[in-house]
C-alpha cells in the first residue's frame, strides 16, 4: 500500500497535549504516595568511607533512607550494549564505590517531597577520594581501540574498504583536519520520573520510556523476580532523544523503596541530577583525511575517532559507518577508539554518532570544495554513491542527489557567490550560505501486532512502539484509517506498556518502519478473516451479522532476512533491530540541509534566519508530524552547532552547567524560517509500506551546514562545536 | 528544603519590624524568583520570610512626573517593560527589562528584587563540592582556576570574580538612578551606583543595604538623554540568557557632536559598572565608528582576563561601540 502519498492529518494527541490532559508519571498523585529524593556524591572517583543518615532520618515525615548498606543485594541490570538492560552496568547505591560525581549515594523517602528533599540534603558522606580523569586528554592506558576490545565483531570492527592510506598518499588534492564535539545532554522536558507500586507481589512501574520491555526485564533481573511479575506503563513519553532508551538507574531505587515501605513511591530525578544520572552524548574527536583527484572525485577517506566512555562500560561507537557510506568513496578506513573517563556511561543522544561524524566529514568535504574551487553542492553530487561502498550491495533506494537538487533549487543556491565574505546584508551583516548532507541507517525491529475489530466498529491495535512526541500514534492511525476506513476517534492504540504485545525499544529511527508494515500485515489478516463472514457494507456490520462481538488477529514481522531468533530477543526485552545492511541491499535515509547565517559585523553574533531541509525517508506516513519532527531536528541541529555544551571542570569531574538556564538550548528567538520537504518516494524493497526512518536523519548534517555557512560568511573554519561569539571575534 | 516560616506583611512598618526583630535568618520576600530558586538549591536558607507583595505602596510606578520617574520596588518587571512612555522616552530602561529572563519570570519578578538578584556563578549555585567565598566565606574561590567564561573581567578580587547578573540595575546606573530604602532607623536614599559593592575580601556582602532595610522605590531623574538610549545585550542565545556583555548607553547630541554620554556595562563586572571615563572621552567628539570603538576600549580599561573570558574584554568594547551607534540612530 505504498503507492500513494498519505494525506495531511492532525497529530491525534495534540488536543490532549495542549490541554494538559495527557498524564505523565510525575503527574501521579495516587493515595498513599510517598516521595523519594536522591542524595548524590560530591567526589569524582573513590569510595564512601562512612555515610551518616541519622539527620536525614530525623526529619519529620521521612519514612525510609536507603544506602548501599541496605541495597547491596540489588543486582546490576547489565549494560544495554553488553547483553543487559541498563544505560550502564553500574547500579548506584549498591556499593560504596563512587565512579563519578553526581552518582546517587542514598534514597530518602518521605510523606512529602519537601521532607524527602530536606532529608537528602542532610545525608553526609565521608569519602576516600582517588584521582580522576574526565577529558579526552587521557593517558594511553585509558585509550582502547574498539577493534581490539571485547566488543562483538563484526559489528564493532573497524570499517575498511580498499587501500585508504595508499590512495590518500597518491591523491593530488588532500584535506586533513581534526574536529571536536563536546559532551551534550538531551534534556527532554519530561524529567526521569517513576512511580513504583507493589500489589500482591506484583510490581507496577509508571515511567516515560522508549523501552518499556527493558525496564520490565531489567527490573526482574535486578530484583531476581519473574518478568511476569513486573508491568511497565508508558503510554506517552515527554521526549526521549535516546536518554530514555534503556533501564535508568533510579527506577530500581523507587521499586525497592516502594517494596520496603509498602507504599507507592514516586521518584523524580531533578534537572540538575539528570546531568549525572542518565546517559549523554559523549565528547569525541575526529581526525579526517580526504584525498581527491583533480576533478573532485574522492578517492580516499580516513576517519579516526576518540570517543568518551566510562570506566565501567565500553560504550561502542559507529561514527565511521556514516563517513564510509555518505559518498561513493572507494578507499575507506575507519578507526574508532574509546577513552575511559570517570563519568556515567554515555549513550545514544539523537543522532548518536551521525551528528558528530557528519560535522567532521561534511566540514572536511566543504574544505575540499574550497580547495578545489568547486561549488559545494556540485562536489557532493559528483561523489554520490551508486552502491554501498562497504558491502558492495545495492541501495534499496537512494535519493541523496534528489535531496541536494531540490534543496538547492528551493533555497536559491544558484545566487550564492563562492568567495567567503562576499555576501552582505543591508545592515552590513556577513551572509553565509552553507550546505551539508546527512544519512542515517534505515533500521527495522521485529514486531508483533494484535488487531481487534469490535462489533461497535471500534478498532484496538496492540503493537510494540513508544510515543515520545515523534508522532508514532498518528502514523499508526493513518494506516488504520487508510486500510480499515475507521475514524481516528474509534481507534485505541495499546503501545508503550508491557502486558500486551512485546514493546521493543523505540529508537534509531526504526519506529515507523517497524510498526507500519506489521500494522499493514495485521489489516490484511483481519480483512481476510472478515471475508469468511457474511457480506455487509461495513466491516462492523459483518461482525454483527455473524453475531460476533469482535474479531482479533495476531501477526508478527521481522526485518528482511532477520532470523527467527530475533523474536526471542524481542520477547525478553533485548534490542533486536537490524540495518542498514540487509542480505540483499543496504538502506539509508538521507538529508540535505541548506543554511543561511548572518554574522553581526561588530559583536559577531551568529543568527540563522533561514534553513531549507529536504529529506528522503521513504514513504511519509504522517506528513504533519513528519514535518514537525524534521523541523525539530533542524532546531536541535542549530542548538548543537551554536549553543549546547555540557561544561566540564576537570578538577571536579561531572558537569558544571547542570540546569536549563545555563545549558543553553535554542529558544524561539533563535529560530528563523525552517522550510522542510520530503522526497516521499516509497522504498518497497525495505518493507511493503516503503517506509525508512526520519527522526535521526532530520538532524544529521545541520551542524556542518551551519559551520560551512559561518565559513562562507567569515572565511573562518571552525572545527570545534559549539561555535560561539568568542570563535568569531 | 529546609523548614522556614512565612508571614505576609500587612504594612511597610510591620514588614520592617518583623525582619528587624527576626534576626539574621529573616528575609524580605518579593517576587521570589531568585530567593526560592536559591532556597531549592540549598544556597539560601532563611528561617523566616516576610512577604511584602501585598504592600500597595510599593506596587505602582509613574513615568509621567516632571522631574523624575518613580518605580515602586514591588512593580513587576513585565508591567514596567511594557510602559509606553518608557518604551518611547527611555528605551534603555525598557529594553533592560525586556531582555532579562523570560516572560514568565518577568511576570513574577519585582523591580526591587531584581536589583538584588544574585550571581549565576556555577560554583556559587552548585554547592558542594565547590569552594565559594560568597556562599561560605573563607572557603576559597573555585572559579578563579575554573570554568570562568562567564566571570567578571572588571571589579573582581582574589576572593571572588562572580559577575553581577542583572540588566535593569545597569540601565539605572547609566541614568543616575536612586534607590529609596526604609529601615528600623528611618529612610535614606542610595545612588544606584553605590548600592552594589565590589567583592573585595568580603564577597558575601553584596550591597550597602542593611539586612533589615527594604527597598521602597527607585527614582530616575528626568533627562533629555532618555530617548537616544539603548540597552544592548549580547548573550549565548537571543532570549532567556544572561549577558556575555551588555551596555546601557544614552546620548545627548548636537548635530554630529556628543554633548553628554552615559555608559554602563553589564555582564562584565562584579557590579553594575558605570564607565565615566569613557563617557567623558566622548564629549565634544563626533560620534564616528572609530570614536564609538575608542569609547568601548575606554570602558573596558583595566579589565583583567581569567582563563576563558578574555574574549569578553574585546566583546565588551564592541558591545559599547555598537550600543552607541544604535543610540545615535534614536536622537
Amino acid at each position: 500500500m505504498s503507492d500513494t502519498s498519505y494525506p495531511d492529518a492532525p497529530r491525534i494527541d495534540a488536543w490532549d497535549k495542549v490541554r494538559g490532559a495527557l498524564r505523565y508519571a510525575a503527574d501521579d498523585a495516587r493515595p498513599g504516595l510517598a516521595h523519594a529524593v536522591l542524595a548524590t556524591a560530591t567526589i569524582a572517583c573513590g569510595t564512601i568511607r562512612r555515610i551518616d543518615t541519622a539527620a536525614a532520618r530525623a526529619v519529620s515525615g521521612v519514612r525510609l533512607v536507603l544506602t548501599h548498606a541496605e541495597l547491596a543485594g540489588v543486582k546490576s541490570p547489565g549494560f544495554i550494549m553488553g547483553g543487559g538492560y541498563g544505560f550502564q552496568s553500574l547500579q548506584p547505591v549498591t556499593s560504596p564505590r563512587i565512579a563519578y560525581r553526581g552518582q546517587p549515594i542514598a534514597v530518602v523517602v518521605a510523606d512529602s517531597l519537601e521532607a524527602a528533599a530536606e532529608g537528602a540534603r542532610l545525608v553526609r558522606a565521608e569519602y576516600a577520594a582517588q584521582p580522576h580523569q574526565v577529558t579526552l586528554d587521557a593517558p594511553p592506558s585509558d585509550i582502547i581501540a574498539q577493534a581490539d576490545s571485547p566488543l562483538p565483531k563484526p559489528m564493532f570492527a573497524d570499517v575498511t574498504a580498499g587501500e585508504a592510506e595508499a590512495a590518500f598518499a597518491a591523491a593530488p588534492v588532500r584535506v586533513e583536519a581534526e574536529f571536536h564535539q563536546p559532551a551534550q545532554h538531551q534534556n527532554p522536558i519530561e524529567m526521569l520520573s517513576t512511580v513504583a507500586e507493589w500489589r500482591d507481589g506484583h510490581l507496577t512501574v509508571h515511567e516515560g520510556t522508549q523501552n518499556a520491555e527493558a525496564i520490565r526485564h531489567g527490573l526482574a533481573r535486578q530484583l531476581e523476580i519473574e518478568p511476569a511479575r513486573v508491568t511497565v506503563l508508558s503510554p506517552s513519553t515527554g521526549g526521549g532523544f535516546g536518554q530514555k532508551n534503556s533501564l535508568q538507574a533510579h527506577t530500581v531505587l523507587a521499586a525497592e523503596a516502594a517494596r520496603r515501605l509498602g507504599r507507592p513511591v514516586k521518584l523524580v530525578v531533578t534537572r540538575a541530577q539528570i546531568f549525572h544520572d542518565s546517559s549523554f552524548r559523549p565528547a569525541s574527536r575526529h581526525r579526517i583525511r580526504i584525498g581527491a583527484d583533480a576533478e573532485g572525485r574522492m578517492q580516499a577517506l580516513i576517519h579516526e575517532t576518540n570517543s568518551q566512555t566510562s570506566r565501567h562500560d565500553l560504550f561502542p561507537t559507529l561514527y565511521t559507518d556514516l563517513s564510509a557510506r555518505l559518498y561513493g568513496v572507494p578507499n575507506f578506513r575507519g578507526r574508532e577508539r574509546l577513552v575511559r573517563t570517570d563519568v556515567q556511561t554515555p549513550g545514544y543522544m539523537r543522532p548518536p554518532f551521525e551528528h558528530a561524524a557528519a560535522f567532521a566529514v561534511e566540514s572536511a568535504v566543504d574544505e575540499l570544495a574550497y580547495r578545489l574551487g568547486r561549488d559545494p553542492v556540485a562536489l557532493r553530487l559528483a561523489n554520490d554513491a551508486t552502491a554501498d561502498p562497504i558491502t558492495g550491495r545495492p541501495y534499496s533506494s537512494r535519493h541523496l542527489a534528489e535531496c541536494l537538487r531540490r534543496g538547492a533549487a528551493r533555497f536559491g543556491w544558484d545566487r550564492r557567490s563562492m568567495e567567503p565574505g562576499s555576501m552582505r546584508g543591508e545592515d552590513g551583516s556577513l551572509i553565509g550560505w552553507g550546505v551539508a548532507a546527512g544519512a542515517y541507517k534505515a533500521a527495522t525491529a521485529p514486531a508483533i501486532a494484535k488487531l481487534r475489530l469490535s462489533a461497535d466498529g471500534s478498532v484496538t491495535l496492540g503493537v510494540g512502539g513508544h510515543e515520545m512526541g515523534q508522532g508514532i500514534r498518528t502514523a499508526i492511525t493513518a494506516v488504520l484509517v487508510r486500510r480499515l476506513g475507521v475514524e481516528p476517534g474509534r481507534i485505541v492504540l495499546e503501545i508503550g506498556s508491557t502486558g500486551g504485545t512485546p514493546q521493543h525499544l523505540t529508537a534509531g529511527s526504526w519506529g515507523t518502519a517497524t510498526v507500519v508494515p506489521v500494522t499493514d500485515d495485521a489489516c490484511d489478516a483481519l480483512l481476510r478473516a472478515l471475508e469468511a463472514l457474511p457480506p455487509a457494507p461495513a466491516h462492523a456490520e459483518r461482525l454483527r451479522a455473524a453475531g460476533r462481538p469482535f474479531l482479533e488477529v495476531e501477526v508478527s514481522r521481522r526485518a528482511p532476512g532477520q532470523p527467527e531468533a530475533a523474536m526471542g530477543r524481542l520477547n525478553t526485552g533485548l534490542p533486536a533491530a537490524v540495518g542498514p545492511a540487509y542480505p540483499e541491499f543496504v538502506s539509508l535515509s538521507h538529508a540535505a540541509h541548506f543554511v543561511e547565517v548572518r554574522v553581526e559585523p561588530g559583536t559577531r553574533r551568529v543568527r540563522v534566519p533561514r534553513v531549507v531541509s529536504v529529506v528522503d525517508c521513504g514513504r511519509v506516513v504522517s506528513p504533519r508530524t513528519a514535518a514537525s519532527q524534521l523541523r525539530g531536528g533542524v532546531v536541535w541541529g542549530i542548538g548543537a552547532a551554536l549553543r549546547e555544551v555540557s561544561e566540564v571542570d576537570p578538577r571536579h569531574g561531572g558537569f558544571l552547567n547542570a540546569d536549563l538556564a545555563e545549558y543553553v538550548v535554542p529558544v524561539n528567538a533563535d529560530i528563523g524560517t525552517i522550510e522542510v520537504e520530503f522526497v516521499d518516494e516509497p522504498d518497497p524493497r525495505l518493507n511493503r509500506a516503503g517506509v525508512k526512518g526520519l527522526g535521526e536523519v532530520a538532524m544529521v548534517g545541520v551542524a556542518p551546514a551551519i559551520a560551512n555557512a559561518v565559513h562562507h560568511a567569515t572565511g573562518k573554519r571552525l572545527r570545534a562545536l559549539p561555535i560561539r561569539v568568542e570563535d568569531l571575534l | 528544603m529546609r523548614p522556614f516560616s512565612y508571614a505576609r506583611a500587612d504594612g511597610q512598618a510591620a514588614a520592617i519590624r518583623a525582619v528587624s526583630a527576626g534576626g539574621a535568618g529573616t528575609r524580605f520576600l518579593a517576587g521570589g524568583t531568585t530567593l526560592y530558586d536559591l532556597m531549592k538549591l540549598g544556597v539560601e536558607a532563611p528561617e523566616r520570610l516576610v512577604d511584602i507583595n501585598a504592600l500597595p505602596a510599593i506596587r505602582g510606578f509613574d513615568t509621567t512626573g516632571p522631574r523624575e520617574l518613580v518605580f515602586g520596588a514591588g512593580a513587576r518587571m513585565s508591567d514596567v517593560a511594557a510602559d509606553p512612555r518608557l518604551v518611547a522616552e527611555y528605551p534603555a530602561l525598557s529594553e533592560s527589562l525586556w531582555k532579562a529572563a523570560s516572560q514568565q519570570l518577568r511576570n513574577m519578578a519585582s523591580l526591587g528584587g531584581n536589583l538584588l538578584q544574585r550571581t549565576r556563578c556555577a560554583y556559587f549555585r552548585g554547592g558542594e563540592p565547590f569552594a565559594c567565598n560568597k556562599r561560605v566565606p573563607g572557603s576559597g574561590c573555585a572559579a578563579r582556576e575554573g570554568i570562568d567564561r562567564g566571570h567578571a573581567v572588571l571589579g573582581g578580587s582574589e576572593a571572588c570574580i562572580a559577575t553581577y547578573p542583572g540588566d535593569w540595575a545597569v540601565a539605572l546606573a547609566a541614568f543616575d538612578g536612586v534607590v529609596d530604602v526604609a529601615g528600623p532607623n528611618g529612610s535614606r536614599s542610595i545612588p544606584l551606583d553605590a548600592l552594589h559593592r565590589e567583592p573585595g575580601t568580603t564577597p558575601e556582602v553584596e550591597t550597602s543595604l542593611g539586612r533589615d532595610e527594604m527597598i521602597l522605590r527607585i527614582r530616575v531623574p528626568v533627562t533629555p538623554l532618555g530617548r537616544a538610549s539603548t540597552y544592548h545585550k549580547i548573550r549565548d542565545r537571543e532570549s532567556y540568557a544572561f549577558a556575555l556583555a551588555s551596555a546601557a548607553v544614552a546620548l545627548r547630541m548636537e548635530g554630529e557632536v556628543v554633548r553628554e554620554a552615559r555608559i554602563a556595562l553589564g555582564g562584565l563586572a562584579t557590579r553594575p559598572w558605570r564607565a565615566r571615563e569613557a563617557e567623558r572621552g566622548l564629549v565634544g567628539q563626533r560620534l564616528t565608528a572609530e570614536a564609538a570603538r575608542a569609547a568601548g576600549d575606554a570602558a573596558l580599561r583595566g579589565a583583567r582576563p581569567g582563563h576563558h573570558n578574555a574574549f569578553r574584554i574585546e566583546l565588551g568594547a564592541r558591545t559599547v561601540a555598537d550600543a552607541l551607534l544604535i543610540a545615535r540612530q534614536r536622537v
